[in-house]
């Protein structure tokens, strides 16, 4: 059974397109909030999201790609070039049935349907472009970027909300080590969109300025979007080529709460067994473990529940815990795998970003040795990624600096 | 692939819900493909007064599943618990809403769907549009998240272990195997729900119908279906020893992504990614072509795809190999199709009437090996291999 390592990485971000600009705006602090510009929003009591600016599809995508790809896949398109260039991988390596694409996501190409159906609801059937149909299928995703760099391997969309790029992540390196790929493309890719929008807003969940995890006074999250994006190679494929790794993925763990369909049980059952089997099947024990990308998304349900798994699981120990999402909103399907690349650059820098807005840290969460306000110089060797979603998802993802895991072949044997 | 057991089947078809109706229906397939297909009784009405569907016909959730507690589910989200209900009972695992046989912790979910609750975001879309945004239903909005529907059968059921929704186009529920597979083999469950659903939905419908994809009078074209079935899957050595009977064995999976020859083309069929699926399928079983008796086809009446289809499966398997078509007397039900054919194949392994046939050789006895593919629009086909199993 081999090692997978993470050898590029791709990022369409609310701070920031592309690696560098990324994790410099992650290490400054800087919030991608702001009022929404995609969508008329003055019916809402809530106006504030984190879309990602400048992003110019043609900057990434050829002429027909941008007419063939909605903008989800666009994102994720663009951060699987970005991840490619990044390896250093050449394109006859990433041709043929040994490569792989499985993207996440919650509702994929969201907002090509709302445009469709807003046309069909007001105008009447023969208002309906076919020709902007085929842009819809969530089914593309994987498709569009496979055909971008040759792969003929398997191409699959896992929906799994807001723990998508998790599942996905966790799910390619499994068919790595099974044997069934050399190298896999795989993040995950989301869009605001104003139905989605509303039901956030209905369900009581958004914030009406900024987002404070963990905080006493949290409000809820902000809608956020983006892509992420990561090269996954077998360690054989990885000295065959002669690449360099820049982190290793180790275990994952899923679970499903069976419990309520948007929040998450009260006593984290779910989460708890997700973030032990992550650390378990990496061969590891908790007090290795350094830094924790948290959830995080700022509502009350989840800054609780994910500070008592915490504690429940590392007891004295204490690895340093942040929310990105203070920054970059609640990014949905892509959260955790734009999350991914943040740890990454951690486990690369020794730099770990900040949570900001705190004013007072919740009574609930006080024992989280939280990187408030300013970066952190600090060690991220070994990294949780921690995610929950809709459905009862849980899933867990652990990271690591390369060849520093046991092998996986003891491990999971 | 260590060969892993289905051991029981839970169906919502066009032709029956539960085991026992969907294979009386298959013992008259000519019989079926007049009772599947009808004019649109009650989803379609405001578009397209013609329109001709494979529904589930008179559908009503309160027989299967009671009167409460399912007032805020979509119509896949029932689809799904109802399939999964019966397939757990089937399999022995459950009976009366109690687990007989492994716990919650251990048994997962590993689904498909090609467009999810289309229906539920159309619900809401009216609203938004046509009212007011801040009057949408906050219990309808999960149903718009594409997981969603999978997320309340483990709520309904009480399955703990992981939970997954894989969506691939046609070849969905086929993925979902490997999904399986997967986990089993990782040790993240002992048995898993496999397969998927679908909707037959207003936008759905009359997308098909923009894009020229509905049958016409010359009887080209696919009639869209819908449904949901699971089969319970788990290792073969656990099943015996908990006394299960084993329906078939899983035994390979094979999966290829071809792109169009040229630029400007999206959709397109792919003989090559057939024949490949095939064979990787094939590879993992550790089987020989000649093997196999008999192909559980994604032929829906789509003329270039079909073509492709047929070539690849000779190019793959040789003349010979019945080629069967469930969706001529299922419809196409798209991420839930490769469930059917699934469902279809232990039919036939059974010994139900292997039809309706559109190539190879008459069989002559119940299939041994059954290849089940599922073709994508886009170059994406995927296949597995079952065996026959003990179930007479």
């Amino acid at each position: 059974m081999t090692r997978v390592f993470i050898t590029g990485l791709g990022v369409v971000s609310p701070v920031g397109i592309g690696v560098d600009a990324f994790g410099a705006a992650l290490e400054a602090g800087q919030t991608g909030a702001a009022e929404i510009a995609h969508f008329d929003h003055s019916a809402f009591e809530r106006h504030i999201a984190c879309e990602v600016k400048g992003f110019r599809p043609r900057d990434h995508l050829t002429a027909a790609e941008t007419r063939r790809a909605g903008r989800c896949s666009a994102m994720a398109l663009a951060a699987a070039r970005m991840a490619v260039e990044h390896s250093g991988l050449s394109p006859e390596r990433l041709q043929g049935e040994r490569t792989g694409v499985i993207i996440g996501t919650t509702m994929g190409e969201a907002d090509v349907l709302g445009e469709l159906e807003s046309a069909w609801l007001h105008q009447g059937n023969h208002a309906i472009e076919a020709v902007k149909i085929p842009r819809y299928g969530t089914t593309l995703l994987p498709i569009h970027v496979a055909r971008a760099v040759g792969a003929r391997g398997m191409v699959q969309t896992l929906p799994a909300a807001c723990a998508a790029g998790n599942y996905a992540i966790g799910f390619a390196a499994d068919q790595i080590r099974a044997g069934r790929a050399d190298v896999m493309l795989t993040g995950a890719s989301e869009v605001i969109e104003k139905l989605q929008f509303a039901g956030f807003v209905r369900l009581g969940a958004v914030s009406p300025d900024c987002v404070r995890p963990f905080d006493v006074g949290r409000k809820g999250l902000l809608v956020g979007e983006g892509a992420g994006m990561v090269v996954l190679e077998s360690e054989a494929h990885l000295v065959r080529r002669g690449g360099v790794p820049i982190a290793e993925v180790g275990g994952y763990g899923l679970a499903c709460d069976a419990h309520h369909i948007t929040r998450p049980h009260p006593d984290g059952e779910g989460s708890l067994h997700a973030m032990r089997e992550a650390i378990r099947t990496s061969g590891l024990l908790p007090e290795q473990v350094d830094f924790i990308n948290a959830h995080g998304t700022g509502t009350h349900a989840n800054d609780r529940v994910e500070a008592k798994v915490i504690a429940e699981i590392f007891g004295s120990h204490r690895p340093a815990v942040t929310s990105i999402k203070s920054m970059l909103g609640h990014c949905m399907g892509a959260a955790s795998a734009i999350e991914a690349v943040s740890c990454v650059l951690s486990i690369t820098r020794g730099l770990l970003p900040p949570t900001i807005n705190i004013e007072e840290v919740d009574a609930d969460c006080a024992h989280l040795d939280l990187v408030l306000d300013r970066t952190r110089e600090g060690r991220a060797d070994v990294v949780l990624n921690n995610s929950l979603a809709f459905g009862g998802y849980d899933a867990v993802l652990a990271l690591a600096k390369p060849g520093l895991l046991p092998d996986p072949a003891e491990v999971l044997a | 692939m260590r060969p892993l057991a289905l051991t029981g089947l839970g169906i919502v078809s066009p032709l029956g819900v539960g085991r026992a109706a969907f294979f009386e229906a298959l013992a008259d397939p000519e019989q079926a493909a007049r009772q599947a297909f009808e004019p649109t009784t009650e989803i379609l009405l405001d578009s397209l007064p013609d329109a001709h569907t494979a529904e589930i016909w008179g559908w009503d959730p309160a027989h299967w599943l009671g009167k409460k507690g399912h007032r805020s589910f979509d119509r896949l989200t029932k689809f799904l618990i109802v399939a999964a209900k019966h397939a757990l009972e089937d399999a022995g695992l459950k009976e009366g809403g109690e687990f007989l046989h492994l716990s919650p912790a251990e048994v997962g979910i590993c689904s498909a769907t090609a467009y999810g609750s289309l229906d539920a975001i159309t619900e809401l879309n009216r609203v938004a549009e046509l009212e007011d945004p801040r009057y949408i239903n906050p219990t309808r909005f999960p149903n718009t998240v594409i997981n969603a529907a999978a997320g309340y059968v483990s709520i309904w059921e009480d399955l703990r272990a992981p939970n997954t929704t894989v969506v691939d186009g046609n070849c969905g529920s086929l993925d979902a195997f490997l999904g399986c597979a997967t986990h089993l083999a990782c040790g993240r469950a002992r048995a898993f729900l496999v397969g998927g659903g679908e909707i037959v939905s207003e936008p759905l419908y009359l997308a098909m119908h923009h894009l020229g994809l509905l049958r016409d009078e010359r009887g080209i074209g696919l009639i869209p279906s819908e449904g949901a079935s699971y089969v319970v899957v788990e290792p073969s050595e656990q099943a015996r020893a908990r006394g299960a009977t084993i329906a078939a064995e899983l035994l390979g999976y094979g999966t290829h992504f071809e792109p169009p020859r040229s630029e400007a083309l999206l959709a397109h069929a792919s003989s090559t990614s057939v024949e490949l699926a095939i064979l990787g399928a094939l590879g993992d079983a550790g089987l020989e072509p000649s093997a196999i008796d008999a192909i559980s086809s994604s032929q829906s009446g789509l003329e270039e795809l079909d073509a492709a289809e047929r070539e690849g499966i000779v190019a793959a398997l040789g003349p010979d190999v019945p080629i069967l078509a469930p969706k001529l007397v299922l419809g196409e039900s798209f991420g839930a199709a490769g469930a059917f054919g699934v469902a279809s194949a232990l039919g036939w392994m059974q010994g139900l009437p292997m039809a309706p046939r559109v190539g190879g050789r008459a069989p002559s006895s119940p299939p041994r090996h059954v290849v089940v593919t599922a073709v994508g629009y886009y170059g994406n086909v995927s296949a597995i291999v079952l065996r026959s199993g003990d179930r007479p």
